[in-house]
């Protein structure tokens, strides 16, 4: 009989220690600063042009260009393929399957990488997995594929392949050999040419 | 922190593998606490032997201190521990026919299982009818679809229910938990019956 005594006292004192306690929330998903710091130093979180380029070209579907400026940026010019999500909407439901989602990998990008490194920042504390930022953003970008600058001969022959892959990235987004580099163009749509319609026969005439 | 094995990073063979072991150390322990005698389950309803109230609530409570001081040590992550839905009419249509199998047929399907394990012939039958149970509901399904899904409330916790925090009410609950163990114990006595197991 005493045992079941001193059962009673102990799980009572235990219930009575639980009450007492205050009910913390846990989150595992978010990382604290340190993990975060820790991410950022290892930096595989950045998608090189050459990269992304390449994807494009190749119509990989595994890469999703995600455009964090605003939307009236983003009709003036944006990427090929890219979808808009303004930084200050980064969170809306509406978003959250695309940010939050194991299929593809979110490439972030903006004129620089400010803004993109801020939404990439901000997601991952949030634990969402497989974003990426587009290195340099759209200036480097403009730098790499549209107006690529020319190795010298003491840079080696993988600087030459880059360049020759630079050039037929060039190309392929801009027209082939266009004396004009400025990719701000959208490419115009083929136009679907009608049908002619066909002159009425038969009749009297 | 977080999960010790996150769902999905494993494979699933040693998902299966471990849901075995777990099954395996359950059944253990069904067997230790003599459950998988009918007389035994039986007696939670005449009184005579509350040994299923005590087991089943003493689990309850080591699960549930464990959970709250798990949580306070940040050891572990509430919002993302799976929490049953709660359907009222399923809960309360199914509980009647769980209530009134055990009583009939002696055994809950996890001691039928138990029993069935160690060659109790009468809980041999009882697993047989419970897969022909399985088999109709399965066949008929359409029909009670509607009901199976009414009344439903989503995954909801007593202590969110209430208002108010879970180490309090687990204080509750193992307040009157213990109220029961003694009234169970004190019932143990009323209801006393002859050991006929010797017999048997």
């Amino acid at each position: 009989m005493k045992a079941r005594y001193i059962l009673s006292i102990v799980l009572v004192s235990l219930g009575l220690i639980a009450a007492i306690l205050p009910q913390n929330q846990n989150s595992s998903l978010e990382l604290d600063a340190k993990q975060l710091l820790n991410e950022i130093q290892v930096e595989n979180y950045v998608i090189s042009i050459d990269e992304m380029a390449n994807a494009m070209i190749n119509d990989d579907p595994e890469y999703q260009l995600i455009d964090v400026r605003s939307k009236e940026e983003y009709e003036k010019f944006s990427l090929p393929g890219a979808m808009n999500i303004p930084f200050d909407q980064l969170f809306n439901e509406e978003w959250a399957p695309y940010i939050d989602q194991v299929a593809r990998k979110n490439v972030f990008y903006c004129n620089g990488t400010t803004l993109a490194s801020d939404a990439w920042m901000l997601t991952r504390q949030k634990g969402y997995k497989n974003n990426y930022i587009l290195k340099g953003g759209l200036n480097n970008w403009y730098t790499t594929i549209i107006e690529p600058d020319e190795p010298t001969l003491t840079n080696g022959q993988e600087a030459m392949y880059d360049y020759q892959a630079r050039l037929g990235a060039k190309q392929f987004f801009t027209g082939a050999g266009a004396a004009d580099n400025s990719s701000n163009k959208k490419k115009a749509k083929k136009p679907v040419p009608r049908r002619k319609k066909k002159m009425v026969a038969g009749g009297c005439s | 922190m977080g999960p010790i094995i996150p769902l999905f990073e494993i494979s699933e063979e040693i998902n299966l593998l471990i849901a075995f072991l777990i099954g395996l150390g359950f059944g253990i322990a069904l067997e230790q606490a003599g459950f998988s005698s009918s007389r035994k389950l039986a007696g939670m309803f005449y009184g005579y032997d509350t040994t299923v109230l005590k087991v089943f609530f003493t689990a309850s409570i080591v699960a549930m201190l464990g959970l709250v001081f798990l949580n306070d040590l940040g050891m572990i992550d509430m919002s993302i521990v799976y929490v049953n839905d709660y359907y009222i009419a399923s809960a309360i249509i199914g509980g009647v026919i769980m209530g009134g199998g055990f009583i009939i047929g002696g055994f809950c399907p996890g001691t039928s299982v138990c029993a069935a394990a160690i060659g109790k012939i009468d809980a041999m039958y009882f697993v047989g009818g419970s897969l022909i149970g399985i088999l109709i509901f399965g066949q008929t399904y359409p029909l009670w679809e509607k009901l199976h899904f009414a009344q439903h409330i989503g995954p909801v916790k007593l202590s969110d229910t209430l208002g108010v925090k879970d180490g309090l009410l687990g204080l509750i609950v193992i307040i009157a938990a213990l109220l029961m163990f003694w009234i169970g114990e004190m019932a143990e006595k009323r209801f006393k019956r002859e050991d006929i197991s010797k017999e048997l």
